[in-house]
């Protein structure tokens, strides 16, 4: 799905690349976990690298390693930089 | 406590030392507080020394750690090390008892009268969203900046000072693993610090006014300041119902109301669940750019990065990780190996010796066959225990158990668990005792209680001496290309635990465990060396923890089997026996003596409680082609499995000396059944027998491990009927198909 912003899903920015969060989509519980943990819009978020069988990944937000599913990463959107 | 609402200032209050006092109910309660990682555990330790003691919430799985602290003024407080938190909005179990704590509502643990506050100075940006909804709640808090060693080394400055201003609360520098700035901290604790009345959060004016007519209604019977009652508040509205605090805490009519304004704000501002967080994330950077600077390039993330590349390489990671838990499997079964051997040979000193001191008869029984026997089942558990959890703590404290379970993740993922299922797996193949307990590390509640519920299906070592004398008596030494049918058949069954296993991991979690996957966020910290002190008294607790809570279950247990099977005796026919013992020792005829004591013994344990019982079993068993011999084995084999051997040897009446086993083997081989006078046993009833060894709930001491982790009996019972149905079928399947296969 190509997004008329440019804006891509945290999933699929390439390993080693950083992004802006954009916005947060899915259930309302995992939404406010996610930002609980820092990813809230404006944010500067890395995809570090995936782990050896590609999933889960490893990002880097606000100075601190994460590993979350990709099922979950698919939620967050970001503006590749 | 003074009341907070006279403080009109954000500035922090410190007031004269409380009075010293030594009156256990008034003993002042201050929790340590802070997000995973940040190094809690450690300063607990350095806090306490070694006056601390592990408990458990009530009705959950959660670790309480509780220990005793002198402050300077010579006043003991209680010191409470919760659970690591990333937010007051809980995401797990361990989250849920932080908040139930904090605000007041665990009737058990009283709200702290003090909070230390413990960041990593080195991801203070993150750190301090906890902190500042903590402060928000309104009660005393400390912040303790820890790893100033580690921020001083990444070139971070942070002014402490402008800290305290913007948040309100007394801040320290300190060291936890290092012993930096600990004695700061402790005169800090000895005042009465006042709340900060620092406000981060910007709330929407429609979300505010819920918010105070929600908490007007909430009942008052807490410390908690007005803001920290808006949190409740707040809570109350984001939960879905899984919340059974928060559900107790609120009265029935505001429930129902919540309902309705949740919907009502859901239309007018969609963003309300979320926009506390955002305006939190905001003050921070204020904070950030305030108080903190910057020099040089950090080293340690350039390390970290190094080490990352290769420990979670797409070939290197996997292989080191493969090598690394074969060490660690072979340590648990090796390095534990002297150990064991020694308390069983000190056992049965003791039991000698004992034995050799007293007159014969029950009581010597008693106290050598049942308590020293049970005292020696007990810790014998304890060096595999120590060195699972010696090797366990320490990839912890590194860093490394988080990649072990990034890299595992998406194959437990097959089966419904997470990466961190793996080890406990992986060391229930030593003993499912250790396995249970190492299950602790798995936050998900239902992952964790799948994974304990699976553990016992790995084939532990205590099944080798049964899988070693039937396959030894049955199975014939053919090879096939590389390999023998020996060998295949002991890789059947672990094989087959493995599938048993995976299949029932797969059920639990679409019936009894069943639920969406959780999120699953794991912090992948930076690697650390361990501070050893932590590793020791880890492991320490572990032990001590299992002695106390399931060592005294397994020694009733020993005793009530050790009744069972030397009761009632043999009465008339045991004087017979005695005299005629006595008659060939006149006679120095040394050899038919021991043959007499032998059958002896084994004529007492045909007529004891449980011999019967094995005759009373017999029907219930034979379609898997067990007789009540089998029988009677399957019922002292609760003690432990392996002591299935002995009691085969002993039904046989042999000794269980090595000779005695080699002639287990024979005896086996030439049973004969009594009614159709044909082998009583076959290749076919030992594979059946083997299965249901591998698949039965045997084992006292993990029924005990896992009624003491779960915290219920429910688990424990379901696993016996689970586990021995599945054995029993699975047993029948094998020897009635066997059997139309023309197999015996
Ligand atoms: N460099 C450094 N490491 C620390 C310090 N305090 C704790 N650690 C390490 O940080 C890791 C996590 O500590 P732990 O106490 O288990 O954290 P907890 O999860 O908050 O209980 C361990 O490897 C500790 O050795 C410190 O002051 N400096
Ligand atoms: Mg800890």
């Amino acid at each position: 799905m190509i997004d008329p912003n440019g804006w891509v899903t945290l999933d699929e920015l390439t390993p080693g690349g950083d992004g802006v969060v954009r916005g947060l989509d899915g259930a309302a519980g995992i939404v406010r976990r996610l930002m609980d943990l820092g990813l809230v819009p404006g944010t500067v978020v890395r995809h570090v690298r995936c782990a050896p069988l590609g999933d889960p990944l490893e990002i880097l937000v606000r100075g601190t390693h994460l590993s979350i599913r990709r099922s979950e990463a698919g939620k967050v959107h970001v503006e590749p930089l | 406590m003074s009341n907070h609402s006279e403080v009109a200032s954000p500035d922090v209050r410190v007031i004269h030392p409380l009075p010293g006092t030594s009156d256990e109910a008034r003993r002042q309660q201050v929790a340590i507080l802070g997000n995973p990682n940040s190094g809690k555990s450690t300063l607990f330790n350095r806090l306490t020394g070694l006056r601390q003691k592990v408990g458990n919430y009530s009705g959950v799985t959660v670790e309480k750690k509780v220990g005793q602290c002198t402050l300077p003024s010579g006043r003991r407080v209680d010191l409470l090390d919760l659970p690591g938190t990333y937010s007051l909005h809980p995401g797990s179990p361990d989250e849920m008892i932080v908040r139930d704590v904090l605000f007041g509502l665990n009737p058990e643990t009283p709200s702290p009268d003090l909070i230390v506050f413990v960041v990593d100075a080195t991801q203070l940006d993150r750190h301090l969203f906890l902190a500042m909804q903590l402060i928000e709640v309104g009660r005393p808090v400390v912040l303790a900046l820890n790893m100033c060693d580690a921020a001083e080394a990444e070139g971070i400055h942070i002014d402490e000072m402008a800290l305290e201003q913007s948040l309100g609360v007394p801040v320290v520098s300190i060291s936890a693993a290092k012993g930096v700035g600990i004695g700061t901290l402790r005169r800090l604790m000895d005042r009465d610090v006042e709340p900060s009345n620092a406000r981060f959060r910007q709330r929407q004016p429609a979300v505010e006014r819920v918010l105070q007519s929600v908490s007007a209604r909430l009942p008052r019977r807490n410390l908690l300041s007005d803001s920290g009652r808006l949190d409740l508040a707040f809570a109350l509205m984001l939960d879905d119902g899984e919340d059974d605090a928060l559900a107790r805490y609120a009265p029935l009519d505001v429930q129902d109301d919540l309902r309705i304004l949740r919907a009502r704000l859901d239309d007018i501002l969609p963003q309300w669940r979320t926009d506390d967080a955002t305006s939190i994330y905001e003050a921070i950077e204020g904070v950030m750019t305030h108080a903190v600077s910057r020099t040089g390039v950090s080293r340690a993330d350039q390390r970290r990065d190094r080490i990352d590349r290769i420990l979670t390489h797409r070939v290197w990671g996997p292989m080191f990780f493969v090598v690394l838990m074969g060490a660690i499997f072979q340590s648990v079964f090796e390095w534990a190996a002297p150990a064991m051997d020694l308390i069983d040979r000190g056992i049965s000193s003791l039991g000698e010796f004992v034995g050799s001191h007293m007159p014969p008869g029950p009581l010597e029984s008693l106290i050598v066959d049942g308590i020293i026997a049970g005292v020696g089942a007990t810790i014998i558990f304890v060096p595999q225990i120590a060195v699972l959890f010696l090797l366990m703590s320490i990839m912890e404290a590194t860093g490394y158990m988080a990649r072990a379970a990034f890299i595992m993740d998406r194959i437990m993922g097959r089966v419904g668990l997470s990466g961190r299922a793996f080890i406990p797996l992986l060391s229930s193949f030593a003993c499912a005792i250790p396995g249970i307990m190492a299950a602790r590390t798995i936050d998900n509640r239902r992952d964790r209680i799948t994974t304990i519920m699976i553990a016992p299906f790995m084939s532990c070592s205590a099944r080798l001496p049964v899988y070693a004398l039937l396959i030894g008596a049955f199975v014939p030494k053919t090879r096939i290309g590389i390999l023998t049918l020996p060998g295949i058949t002991l890789f059947s069954m672990y094989f087959l635990g493995i599938a048993a296993a995976i299949l029932v991991a797969w059920a639990l979690k679409r019936t009894a465990l069943r639920g969406g996957r959780p999120l699953y966020v794991m912090e992948l910290p930076p690697y650390r060396m361990p501070s050893w002190r932590s590793v020791l008294i880890t492991v320490r607790d572990r032990c001590l923890l299992f002695l106390r809570k399931a060592g005294t279950v397994i020694l009733a247990v020993s005793i009530v089997l050790w009744f069972l099977a030397s009761h009632p005796g043999l009465g008339a026919e045991g004087v017979r026996f005695e005299k005629r013992i006595e008659t060939a020792e006149r006679a120095g005829n040394e050899t038919r003596a021991a043959a007499l004591r032998s059958e002896m013994a084994g004529a007492k344990l045909r007529n004891s409680f449980a011999g019967r019982s094995g005759r009373l079993l017999e029907p219930l068993i034979e379609p898997l082609g067990f007789d009540w011999k089998i029988g009677i084995s399957l019922i002292t084999s609760f003690a432990a499995r392996e002591v299935m051997v002995s009691t085969m040897a002993t039904v046989f009446n042999l000794d269980d000396s090595g000779e005695g086993f080699l002639s287990l083997r024979e005896k086996l081989r030439e049973a004969k059944d009594p009614k159709t006078g044909e082998a009583a046993y076959t290749p076919l009833t030992a594979v059946s027998l083997m299965v249901f060894f591998v698949l039965a709930c045997q084992c006292m001491s993990t029924v005990a491990i896992v009624r003491r982790e779960t915290n219920t009996w429910r688990w424990p019972i379901a696993m016996i009927l689970m586990m021995n149905s599945l054995a029993w079928i699975a047993s029948f399947a094998v020897f009635q198909g066997g059997r139309l296969l023309g197999l015996g």
